[in-house]
């Protein structure tokens, strides 16, 4: 995902705010990292490029 | 946003990098212009327009659109589906404007009001609860909303046994009472394919294209409407300034 994607994205649950936290970047293009849910808590992981904003309930 | 074929079968690798040459060759090839001649029908002229696809898949449509000069998002739950579309907008050098997520269809991670046009292809008969997500794709969305139906009454029940297990299929009023549920206005309706998908899917193009001629001649008779398989719904979102809209939807959504 670009950076700048940061500017749409919310918290699945309660549509707060998320943060950024970036392990790998490539350029603008974030390639692992995660996005924290600044009100609920919850960790939503990027993957090879792709967040991942499944809340918890769905995931495998 | 769970296949009736179930989840593990939609998000299995394998099932994802054959999935576009089991679906949209032979005959499927005409359902593939013929869809996406309807999205951008109903969407175009794109350019610069901030494009949602929900359950976007492999990307045809996402693709197509980005192709067009539109910055879209793609969301679906299978990430080996996104991968394939991935790689197609690599291929098309669109990749920069297009983004691919796992996502909840019925949360989405967008704020209100955000997308110019939100739609959905072949999602709504998987849809388990539909009203919910009709209602989530109008909240991101200031202006359009679009998707498809397979119809009841069509002749495609007389071919179910070529549908996944479970599809839903809607009457018009079903839809006219999702449409009213979720603050959205119908603007047009189209309907097309009297033979089903299944059909087509199965006999190589040449054949296909006698039987496509045929459909869209009684497509286009009086009573081609009643007999359709498929429907699209262009849908518009209602003024923006009526009180609590968001909230009045979410409170009546199951």
């Amino acid at each position: 995902m670009k950076e700048s994607l940061m500017d749409i994205l919310c918290d699945p649950l309660d549509k707060s705010e998320l943060e950024l936290e970036v392990d790998e970047r490539d350029g603008d293009e974030i390639l692992e990292g995660r996005l924290i849910g600044t009100v609920t808590g919850e960790v939503y992981p990027i993957e090879d490029g792709i967040p991942n904003l499944l809340p918890p309930d769905m995931r495998d | 946003m769970r296949s009736v074929k179930g989840k593990e079968w939609y998000q299995a690798d394998e099932v994802a990098q054959e999935y576009d040459s089991k679906r949209f060759s032979k005959g499927g090839r005409l359902i593939d212009r013929r869809e996406k001649e309807a999205v951008l029908a109903a969407l175009g002229p794109v350019e610069d327009k901030n494009i949602l696809e929900i359950a976007c898949g492999t990307g045809r449509f996402t693709v197509m659109l980005a192709q067009e000069g539109a910055n879209v998002v793609g969301l679906d739950i299978s990430r080996a589906m996104m991968v394939q579309g991935r790689e197609k907008a690599r291929r098309a050098g669109v990749a920069d404007r297009i983004e691919f997520l796992r996502g909840d269809a019925a949360r989405l991670p967008f704020p209100d009001d955000h997308f110019d046009a939100v739609f959905a292809m072949r999602f709504f008969h998987l849809a388990d609860t539909p009203a919910k997500f009709l209602a989530e794709m109008a909240r991101v969305s200031k202006q359009q909303v679009f998707f498809d139906t397979f119809n009841d009454g069509s002749l495609r029940v007389a071919y179910n046994w070529l549908l996944p297990m479970g599809s839903r299929l809607y009457s018009e009023g079903d839809v006219r009472r999702l449409l009213g549920d979720a603050g959205l206005d119908l603007a047009d309706a189209k309907h097309d394919f009297v033979i089903p998908f299944g059909f087509y899917r199965k006999v190589p193009n040449g054949i296909a294209q006698p039987f496509r001629s045929l459909d869209l001649a009684v497509g286009d008779s009086p009573v081609g409407d009643d007999l359709a398989s498929v429907s699209y719904w262009n849908a518009r979102v209602e003024s923006a300034d009526e009180p609590s809209r968001a909230a009045t939807r979410a409170s009546d959504a199951e």
